[in-house]
């Protein structure tokens, strides 16, 4: 597997597709497969302050997330607010969780097998929603 | 306290995902758009790329910038709970996202216009299949109830213990009251699932 880095080429950016891809070095699929739509993502803080330390390549939209994500924001959140595909944008977050710069939280698998909603959750969930 | 059963439990709160399903135009969006504490926000996602899986730029780039859209709104319960209401169309060409949207969903709401009621055979079909729980919504354009409630649960082929809720996109209090249908549905699951049926 080629490091993101490799190959990297700042002047092919003329396509809409290809221009996500270019961000990420040309890696296509994350090799993280962890994160999920809603899987929140933090800026770790202390590690901010030391940008792009043990990233060889930042990338403008490697920064832009750190600086979203000071308050935990859904994968989906952060795609949405950088106009990227959700693939990209895993990418990209993932390249930060493994640099220490980001954390992660997954959601419960409710819908996988046996999994279910605890009624705390439940309650809690319907409190919210009369509140509306 | 927290919800967490995990050890992540350093700030961030745990996020849960109710889906609104249902065929096209059957007022998903604007369901999401009516309760979420946001505008709602549009997501996309490489159809060749996701569907194919591959991982060489060549063979993508080759290729139409095909892209599938969804859409969602949030809606913060605490401070330590999140709810995210994903749109999600019942397209075929969707299905390959659907294992990443059924992930952490609590359960979902099947929108379906009395006009148009076989749009949203296939969402039916997906969440029975699956056995995710699921609310149906009766989204009642131009106040038309020309149907009685009978009448939809036999053309949907509707299991008896499915709720189905009369409801308004448009309108707050009735989006609102579908989400707590669906959450009403799951804690009687709930309860049957952990408190055995009384012995008569
Ligand atoms: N009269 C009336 N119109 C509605 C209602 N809900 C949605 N609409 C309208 O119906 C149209 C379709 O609604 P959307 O919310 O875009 O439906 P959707 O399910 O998201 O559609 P797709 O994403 O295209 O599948 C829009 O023009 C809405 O304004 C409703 O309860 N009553
Ligand atoms: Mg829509």
């Amino acid at each position: 597997m080629k490091h993101w880095t490799e190959g990297f080429d700042d002047g092919d950016a003329d396509e809409s597709l290809v221009r996500p891809y270019t961000i990420t070095g040309g890696r296509t699929t994350s090799e993280r497969d962890d994160l999920t739509l809603i899987t929140l993502v933090t800026t770790i803080s202390e590690a901010s302050s030391e940008i792009g330390h043990g990233l060889r390549r930042m990338q403008p939209e490697h920064r832009a997330i750190l600086g979203l994500c000071r308050r935990p924001l859904a994968v989906a959140e952060v795609a949405s607010a950088l106009n990227l595909p959700v693939s990209v944008t895993k990418i990209l977050i993932g390249d930060l969780i493994e640099t220490g710069q980001m954390r992660a939280r997954p959601p419960l698998a409710f819908a996988q097998a046996g999994g279910f909603p605890s009624m705390t959750i439940l309650e809690a969930v319907r409190d919210g929603l009369r509140k509306l | 306290m927290g919800y967490a059963s995990s050890d992540h439990g350093d700030g961030a709160p745990l996020a849960v995902k109710i889906l609104i399903a249902g065929g096209f135009g059957v007022g998903k969006t604007t369901l999401v758009g009516t309760v979420s504490e946001v505008a709602p926000l549009r997501t996309e996602e490489y159809l060749t790329h996701a569907s194919v899986g591959v991982d060489d730029l060549e063979g993508v780039s080759g290729k139409a910038t095909t892209t599938v859209a969804l859409d969602f709104g949030r809606i913060t319960i605490n401070s330590e709970l999140v709810l995210y209401l994903f749109g999600t169309p019942g397209q075929e060409r969707f299905w390959f996202m659907w294992n990443d949207l059924v992930n952490g969903a609590m359960g979902a709401v099947v929108l379906v216009d009395t006009r148009r009621l076989d749009v949203s055979f296939a969402s039916i079909d997906f969440f029975e299949s699956r056995g995710i729980p699921f609310v149906v919504g009766v989204n009642c354009f131009h106040g038309v109830r020309d149907r009685s409630q009978e009448e939809i649960r036999k053309a949907l082929d509707l299991d008896p213990q499915v709720p189905l809720v009369l409801c308004d996109a448009r309108n707050r209090a009735a989006s609102r009251d579908v989400l707590l249908a669906l959450v009403d549905h799951l804690m009687a699951a709930q309860r049957s699932r952990t408190a055995p049926l009384p012995t008569s």
